[in-house]
This record gives C-alpha cells, structure tokens and sequence, in this order.
C-alpha cells in the first residue's frame, strides 16, 4: 500500500485525531480509514480523540426540534419491506465478508435464483423466512432460518462467533410489531440450534419481526430482558 | 446437536457444559454498566433497547437528547431546515448503529453529541462540495468507533478544554475550534488565514499534542 516509512506512535495519534475532526483530504483519509479498519488501537484513539474534543459542543445552546421531525424519522426507521435484491446484496456481502459465511450465504443465493417468488396460482406452504444477523462493530454473523409450516427454527453461527468462557449468547425475538424481546434460549457458537417454536410465541416469528444475539451471564439474562450488549441483530425477511 | 432452550423452559436454562461460570472481567463490565448517574443509566439502557429494535426505547432517547442533538446541528449549520435533516441522519444512525455503543467504555450523550456533530459536519460539506467525493465516509470511522470512559463529561469537563484551549497559542486553539464546529478542513483553514497548507498543519499538529498534555495532566 504505502511505500512510507511506518509511523511513529505520536504520528498515529495526531493522524487519529485528524481523522476524527475531518480535518485530512481525500487520499489521506481513506488511508486512515484503512488503518481504523484494520487496528483497533488506532480505532479507539480516534474514540479517544473525539472524546477529548467533545466538550466544545456543549457550547451549542439546546433548541426544541420541530414536532413533525420524529414522525419523520418513526417512517425511516420502519421495518422495510421485504426485498430480494436488498438479501441478494447481503448475501454478496456476507460472501466478502468470510470464508466461513461463504457455504451459508451460497446456499441463500441458490434458494434466491431457484425460487425467486413462489407462483402465486399454486397454493403451496408459507415460505421461509431468513434472518441474516449482524451489527456493525461485532465480528458475530449469525442466520436464522424459519420454515413457518413446520414452526421449525434453525440458528446457525456464520462468522465470528466463539464459544465464550464466563459468558452466554442469547436469542431474542422482538415481533415486528415492536415491544419487549421475548427472550427464546442459549445458543450455541459453534453447532446449528435447532428449535419447534411453540404456537403462541411463532405467531410473532414473522415477517419484519427482529431476531437479536446478547451477551449475558451464563444462565441468560436475570431479568427478562437483554442486559449485555448486543452483537448481532437482523429482520426476518422471506428467503 | 444443542438444543436451543425454548421460552417455555423456566429458568435458568439447561446450558451446554462449554458455559463455565461468569469470569472476574465479564462481572466487572457488568458492574461497570451500573456505575455513574441515573441519567446516564437510563439513556445506556436505552441504547441497549434500541439496539434490539425497540421503538419505545427510541421514542424515550429522542425525547430525552433531541434537544441537545438539534442544538448542536444549528451550531454547526446555522439553518434549520438543515439542521432538521442532520437531526434526522443522526436518530436513524443511532437506530441502526445503536448496537455499537458500548456503555461499559462510553458517555451515552458523548457518543449522541459527537454523532450529530459528524453528521452536521457532513452535511456542511456536502453542501460546499456538492459534486464531491463520498464525503459521508470521513467521518464513518468516528461514528463507529466508541468513545473511551475517560471522555469528558459536563461542566468540570468542558472548563478544563477550555483552560487547555487557552493555554494554546491563539492562532493553534482557533484553528482547532474552527476544525472541529464549523468543520474546517486543513486547504479550508490554511486559505483562511492566508499562510501555507504545512504552516497550518504544523499550528494544528503542535496544538493537539500541547492540549493532550494538558488534558491528561
């Protein structure tokens, strides 16, 4: 990449903080962006940075938005409809994202070129439903896949997911009409979970609903709700 | 083949013999989620819903920061029809990014501030530079990355940035303000003060040691 020679530890630190209060051009800032990528010590000093910087901001004097803004943004942050080219897209990103995804995100990309849409004349099963879980920031790739005819669930760690000493992985289901996760057990890291999602929660196990993966204590959260921070989280869209 | 624990089982859960007990640093990140004042509690808690898609919980952190968040979009783009839209970017980031923030590390109204900040600061560009290059991702990093505990918080906070500021030659401490409120750039700094490009990375370079001197004494 760079034919330069490797910086020191205070260049680090200024080019973090450069980067941090967008102070560098083009060429520069996506080298630095590279580097944030790929160091997470780089990336906490740039944290860091705005961090130390943050302060001035209280200078701003707090002002009411106007009351149409959130209904503004409650539309954006509506769960979308499903998309195949918006799966199709994840699914190719997931591909570049790792080898281990690799043999899941084929098996999706075949299910999507295979049955684009079930013919609407043949009266057929329900169709699958597909979760792809992931948030930015956590290694953890997670599927979940959901055949509602059988209410048969299936969990399947992709990438970045490791069997935790001292701690557990749990499963949340938050229904696409918002409310409390309900929670729905340990999973593992390393095998396939595979769940009959009794009737009255797979009712809520459709469409738009939400699957999210927490940290907790090993016997699960204590309190009914996510108490650790959540690595992983997708919508369950039709496959 | 693992059985995942179905909601009807009570708890707690049968668990596979790969979960020993909790650890000494998993407890001490779980205690360290519960220290400092309620209402940064409250708003880490609702960062945490948010991130497991709970619109309530987003209603509440809205209601509870928008103020402060929209405050700092008119600071930094003086217009509100903008500063409307930069408040909106911002609330849908923190919809989809929520899951980053990480309250064992970070200030929740930090992180918030410094979101909008950047997102303000985007839009300012975009708007100087509208056939530009992505400008969304400079500062995509920063929005990502969570901010350290020893961040600076409240009024004790902002004093000692000031009094660091202060202790900077002038031209270094306005420069550095003008980076990181109006989103200067250094072509944009340097034209301003009419002295060559190094000339003012140099002022800003030995600024931003000097202050982190400062602050870290």
């Amino acid at each position: 990449m760079s034919t330069r020679p490797p910086m020191s530890a205070e260049e680090r630190d200024l080019l973090a903080a450069e980067l941090a209060m967008g102070l560098l051009d083009a060429a520069e800032r996506r080298e630095a962006e590279a580097l944030a990528l790929s160091d997470a010590e780089f990336r906490s000093a740039v944290a860091r940075w705005s961090g130390r910087l943050a302060p001035m901001l209280d200078e701003a004097a707090p002002a009411a938005p106007p009351e149409r803004l959130w209904s503004r943004i409650e539309a954006r942050i509506a769960p979308p409809a499903s998309n195949v080219v918006q799966l199709r897209r994840k699914v190719t990103l997931w591909r570049a994202w790792s080898a281990a995804a690799t043999a899941i995100a084929a098996g999706l990309a075949l299910i999507l070129v295979t049955r684009p849409a079930p013919p609407p004349t043949v009266a057929g099963p329900q169709p699958a439903l597909v979760a792809m879980m992931q948030a930015e920031g956590s290694p953890a790739r997670l599927v979940a896949t959901y055949d509602p005819s059988s209410r048969r669930l299936i969990v399947q760690a992709a990438a970045g997911m490791a069997p935790a000493p001292g701690h557990a992985h749990e499963l949340w289901l938050i229904p696409a009409s918002g409310g409390k996760p309900h929670p729905m057990g340990i999973v593992s890291a390393t095998a396939p979970n595979r769940m009959d999602v009794p009737m009255p929660m797979a009712r809520d196990v459709a469409e738009g609903a939400t699957f999210a993966i927490s940290v907790e204590p090993p016997s699960g959260s204590p309190t009914g709700v996510p108490t650790g921070p959540v690595i992983a989280a997708g919508k369950l869209t039709r496959a | 083949m693992p059985i995942l624990a179905p909601r009807l089982v009570p708890l707690p859960y049968r668990l596979p013999p790969a979960f020993p007990s909790p650890s000494a640093r998993c407890m001490t990140r779980i205690m360290d989620a519960t220290t400092g004042s309620q209402e940064r509690r409250r708003l880490a808690g609702a960062l945490a819903a948010v991130a497991s898609g709970d619109r309530e919980a987003m209603a509440l952190l809205y209601r509870r920061t928008s103020a402060k968040l929209y405050g700092i979009c008119l600071r930094v783009l003086g217009s509100e029809a903008e500063a409307e839209e930069a408040l909106q970017e911002t609330y849908v980031t923190v919809w989809r990014k929520a899951a980053v923030f990480d309250a064992g590390r970070a200030s929740p109204i930090t992180w918030l501030a410094v979101l909008a900040r950047n997102k303000a600061i985007d839009r300012l560009r975009s708007r100087r530079a509208p056939a530009g290059e992505d400008l969304d991702a400079a500062l995509h990093v920063a929005d990502e990355a969570p901010l350290a505990l020893e961040v600076l918080e409240g009024e004790e906070d902002r004093r000692r940035l000031t009094g660091c500021l202060s202790e900077l030659e002038e031209k270094a401490s306005a420069a550095i303000r003008a980076a990181f409120l109006d989103g200067l750039s250094y072509p944009e700094l340097a034209e301003r003060e009419g002295v060559p490009l190094p000339t003012m990375k140099s002022w800003i370079r030995r600024g931003l040691l000097r202050l982190r001197g400062c602050l870290e004494r």
